[in-house]
């Protein structure tokens, strides 16, 4: 199977191509179109039955979204609390101000322990920052312990969701990503046979390889402790067995404190895997002697996350705790999977998320990628109204085009302007309605219907045909009626 | 009962049918209908578009016209979902104080179709007559934004000669969306694709809904596909009788 | 150094200019958090029996194993776990009271056991500090019965003993009975597992690929219920 460089997908904003055109290649892929429904299927069956059994569901959405407002409200005193009793905990607190200096951070730590290789736990900060590239450049190899992350790594693929990062893979794909890559030519496609071929090729890295990264589901400002959410244990291996610990989190991610585990713990896994709770949920504060990391530094990454404070409608972006139930109901998602989004942040929190890390300069195609069809607040265990971020990111960017000279050449933006030239009068709209009817006759055919439009129009009719214009317009009727009962 | 039709621009232009529909419906059932002659549209492709500024002054001439309206019934659902979700933050943002009191006392006045049926009058059984196989879709503004819930299936349920057909993943989008059906034209398409399985898998004859915008796109592509189901406007079944049939209103 | 000042101060500031909020405190931010709502169950409705019938219904659901005995039959109970899973050496945290170390297996205490001496045995005796029934939770706190948290993930095989006393119906009803907030835990609900590959569930990733657990009947249980109703025993439905 030849792939062509259209084929590969750019998950970085900065030089991705806008949504409508990165999802051509996806829509024609019929085998990652299949994967991608098939995953979503299985995950929304899970999560529906879960949720629908806890009697308190709507309750702990509303705990949650409040308690994660209250937090950005007081962002700035939880998190020196955070800092001051992590750091009273044995613990080393760093801030980011962007993903340049994070990368910088965590290469000068991991210099001044020696380290050569380090092994890393699914994070979403390290992929938002770009990480493992820049360390490679370095010289330093980066190993992902989590089974959809080797088998992205090891496929030279880009992942496509955010906690099922390769669900647009299938297992022969994985089997002969495994069977290349480790030097297995006998592996089946049997999913326990390849998760028994990733336990295997990670376990003497996991023993031998003295320093790790982590991102964070949680910072805890009480203790200073960071919680890490996973299933497969990988986590808790590079958590306990190395040396160093570097977690990379971003600021929004800390609770007040740790009691406020018992709102997010029960809506995470539900809302994400489709699980009661996940198999493994680990908890440190700081440094513990003789169990665990005895160095560990916290990576405070801001990259334009404090710029989205400002104000409410787009703060409420902060409140994501990734759990990805929005992409996993997204209608949009579903047909295109998460790499035409053109970040590491798919589906609709990455369409509002995005743009707004590139401060919009980039992305702005992202918040168009939507039908709002509402399904993702609904879903969304702490309620952020994802549609209401939509639509104030798009008038930004409406904004933005108010200000380009393009915009002239822009049919779209011109229409729109002059729809709301004709909507401000009765008299012109129903001048507009009539001039309409006499156009469309030219293009509509014998049975009435539209089969095909020039411009912007010919995007309707490539898959859909339009009803021609009827000859009377409802309010001409109405007009009618009424002059003929006088 | 005095009631005020807002038929929206696209009804208007596109779907005069409907508005008949609605006319005959409501004057069956004895509400006295007033149409206004100098209304135009809502403002929600400009909204949902980005065009703030240009939503504002839409939606600020839609309270102006009808601030003094008794009651205003709208055969649209995504229309009313537009007034009820965004005129509130246009006004705060861009409006003045007494703009924002004249909408808070609107607002409760306006009615989605089925909602004035159901809510304003009381009936479920409105007298109607089709005897056809008939699949309902839940548009997206009609189940969470208006949270119409079982209202149009009251409605149908005592339709004379209806069969109601089931339709899988029922609340999944059409993928129409306004400006996003040719802006995104192709995703639109794929999800119309996929909303179209799962309605002819009911081999209904008619698809019905509370918008038409949604019809349009799912008419459209039947049309193209020659798929053999029409759709029609719940207005239009409603408005149905044994004397006169929906085709004969349409 | 300084430049990493410098970011702290200019993201602090840029968060303090953001929400406007000046000179809001810890005291002004713990007002505002005792207001938030916390409408959700907070105890639960189940008896006791009924409490443990829905851990031990979850815990199978995960593929444990779980046996229930006596305070007295414990160490047999061990014993007969051990002798079942037909392997020979396991590590032990250093806190275990001598009763359970059934003889006829190598026990490795872990008075800080080298990784490579754990990564050999064959499996993992500990106590724990709670259960928690609605999400067939276990919950770790590392203390001496409970140990480091390296020996209940490397070996592949997890026998955790449990006193009826320490199960709960919810999640909030463990985070009541904790008064201090521990250094380490760790919440394990069900072995290692990934769907990864077309969601397809595996068991057994990296952590212990199988977990038992014994439960014990214990007299100290301060909310026993005072009979056991058949009723409670009753597999739980409609939550």
């Amino acid at each position: 199977m030849t792939q062509s460089v259209a084929d590969h997908p750019i998950l970085d904003p900065r030089f991705a191509p806008p949504f409508p055109q990165a999802v051509l290649p996806v829509l024609r892929n019929p085998q990652l179109r299949k994967n991608v429904a098939h995953a979503i299927d299985v995950i929304q069956a899970k999560r529906g039955r879960l949720v629908a059994e806890k009697t308190d569901w709507q309750e702990l959405r509303t705990a949650g979204s409040a308690l994660r407002a209250h937090v950005l409200e007081n962002l700035g005193t939880y998190l020196e609390q955070f800092e001051s009793r992590c750091t009273a905990a044995g613990g080393h607190v760093h801030w980011a101000a962007d993903a340049a200096e994070a990368r910088q951070i965590t290469l000068d730590l991991l210099r001044q322990h020696n380290a050569s290789d380090v092994i890393k736990i699914k994070t979403m900060t390290s992929a938002e920052i770009q990480l493992n590239p820049f360390l490679e450049a370095q010289g330093v190899h980066a190993h992902e312990t989590d089974l959809a992350e080797i088998i992205l790594q090891l496929g030279e693929q880009e992942p496509s969701h955010i906690v099922v990062p390769a669900l647009h893979i299938n297992r022969s794909q994985v089997r002969e990503i495994f069977a290349r890559t480790m030097g297995l030519k006998n592996l089946s496609d049997d999913p326990k046979e390849l998760t028994n071929a990733a336990r295997r090729y990670l376990r003497q890295k996991f023993l031998t390889i003295p320093t790790a990264i982590s991102g964070a589901n949680y910072l805890i400002a009480e203790t200073g402790g960071v919680g890490i959410v996973e299933s497969e244990g990988n986590g808790r291996m590079c958590l306990t067995l190395p040396q160093t610990m570097i977690t990379i989190a971003g600021i929004e991610k800390v609770l007040p404190r740790f009691q406020d585990l018992e709102i997010m713990l029960q809506v995470l896994a539900r809302s994400a895997t489709g699980e009661r709770m996940n198999p493994y949920t680990s908890l440190w504060s700081g440094v513990t002697p003789g169990d665990g990391p005895q160095n560990f530094h916290v990576i405070l990454l801001d990259n334009g996350r404090s710029e989205m404070l400002r104000r409410p409608v787009e703060r409420q972006t902060l409140k994501c705790i990734r759990c990805a139930a929005c992409m996993n109901t997204c209608p949009v998602y579903r047909q295109t999977g998460g790499h035409a989004y053109g970040s590491v942040y798919p589906g609709p929190i990455g369409a509002i998320l995005t743009p707004q890390l590139m401060h919009m300069h980039h992305a702005q195609s992202l918040p168009y990628a939507s039908s709002l069809c509402g399904a993702c607040y609904e879903v969304c265990p702490v309620k952020i109204n994802i549609p209401e971020v939509l639509l104030e990111l798009r008038s930004q960017v409406v904004n933005q085009e108010r200000r380009q000279v393009g915009r002239v050449f822009d049919l779209m933006y011109i229409g729109l302007r002059m729809a709301n030239f004709l909507f401000t009068s009765a008299w012109r709209f129903h001048l507009a309605q009539r001039l309409g009817r006499i156009g469309a006759r030219l293009v509509t055919r014998k049975d009435g219907w539209i089969h095909s439009l020039p411009s912007i129009g010919g995007k309707w009719t490539q898959t859909r045909d339009l009803r021609g214009l009827p000859d009377q317009t409802f309010h001409e009727w109405w007009a009618a009626r009424a002059k003929e009962a006088k | 009962m005095r009631a005020s039709l807002f038929i929206t621009c696209y009804n208007d232009t596109l779907y005069p049918e409907t508005g008949r529909a609605v006319v005959s419906l409501l004057e069956r059932l004895g509400v006295e209908l007033d149409f206004h002659p100098k209304q135009t549209c809502c403002g929600q492709m400009h909204a949902n578009t980005g065009f703030r500024g240009e939503a504002f002054c839409q939606a600020k001439r839609f309270v102006q016209l009808y601030r003094d309206t008794e009651t205003v019934v709208i055969p649209s659902s995504s229309c009313v979902a537009m007034m009820r979700d965004q005129y509130p933050g246009l006004f705060e943002e861009l409006g003045n104080e007494s703009l924002r009191r004249e909408f808070a006392a609107l607002l409760p006045r306006v009615f989605e179709l089925s909602e004035f049926l159901l809510d304003r009058l009381g009936v479920d059984d409105v007298g109607a007559y089709f005897p056809h196989r008939v699949v309902y879709h839940a548009s997206c503004h009609g189940v969470r934004a208006l949270h119409l819930g079982e209202r149009p299936y009251k409605l149908l349920a005592k339709v004379r000669g209806l069969d109601l057909a089931q339709m899988a993943n029922t609340d999944r989008c059409c993928g129409f969306g306004g400006t996003f059906s040719v802006k995104n034209a192709e995703v639109s398409s794929a999800m119309l694709a996929a909303k179209l399985q799962d309605v002819i898998a009911t081999r209904a004859e008619y698809c019905t809904a509370l918008d038409n915008s949604c019809l349009m796109h799912l008419g459209g592509a039947m049309h193209r596909q020659y798929a053999g189901m029409k759709t029609i406007h719940l207005a239009q079944i409603l408005a149905a009788t044994e004397d006169a049939p929906a085709e004969a209103i349409a | 150094m300084t430049a990493a000042i410098s970011s702290r101060e200019s993201i602090l500031g840029r968060i303090r200019s953001a929400i406007q909020t000046p000179g809001m405190g810890l005291a002004d931010a713990a007002v505002a958090y005792g207001a938030l709502p916390r409408g959700y169950i907070q105890a639960g409705k189940l008896s006791r029996e009924g409490t443990i019938a829905l851990l031990i219904e979850r815990l199978r659901e995960y593929d444990a194993e779980v046996v229930e005995c006596t305070p007295e039959e414990l160490p047999a109970a061990i014993a007969a776990q051990l002798a079942a899973s037909a392997k020979h050496t396991f590590v032990a945290p250093p806190g275990l009271p001598p009763s359970w170390l059934a003889t006829g297996f190598d026990w490795k205490i872990d008075n800080d056991l080298d990784t490579a001496e754990i990564e050999k045995v064959d499996g993992v005796l500990t106590a724990a500090t709670c259960a928690v029934a609605d999400s067939g939770t276990i919950v770790l706190h590392h203390g001496p019965t409970e140990g480091r948290r390296v020996i209940s993930l490397l070996p592949d095989w997890h026998l955790c003993i449990l006193l009826a006393s320490q199960v709960v119906e919810t999640l909030p009803e463990y985070f009541d009975r904790v008064e201090q907030p521990p250094a380490l835990a760790t919440y394990i609900s069900g072995p290692s597992a990934t769907a990864d590959i077309e969601m397809t569930r595996i068991k057994g990733v990296h952590g212990p690929r199988f977990l038992h657990v014994i439960l014990v009947r214990d007299p100290d249980s301060p909310t026993q219920a005072p009979a056991m109703r058949p009723a409670d025993t009753a597999p739980h439905k409609g939550r």
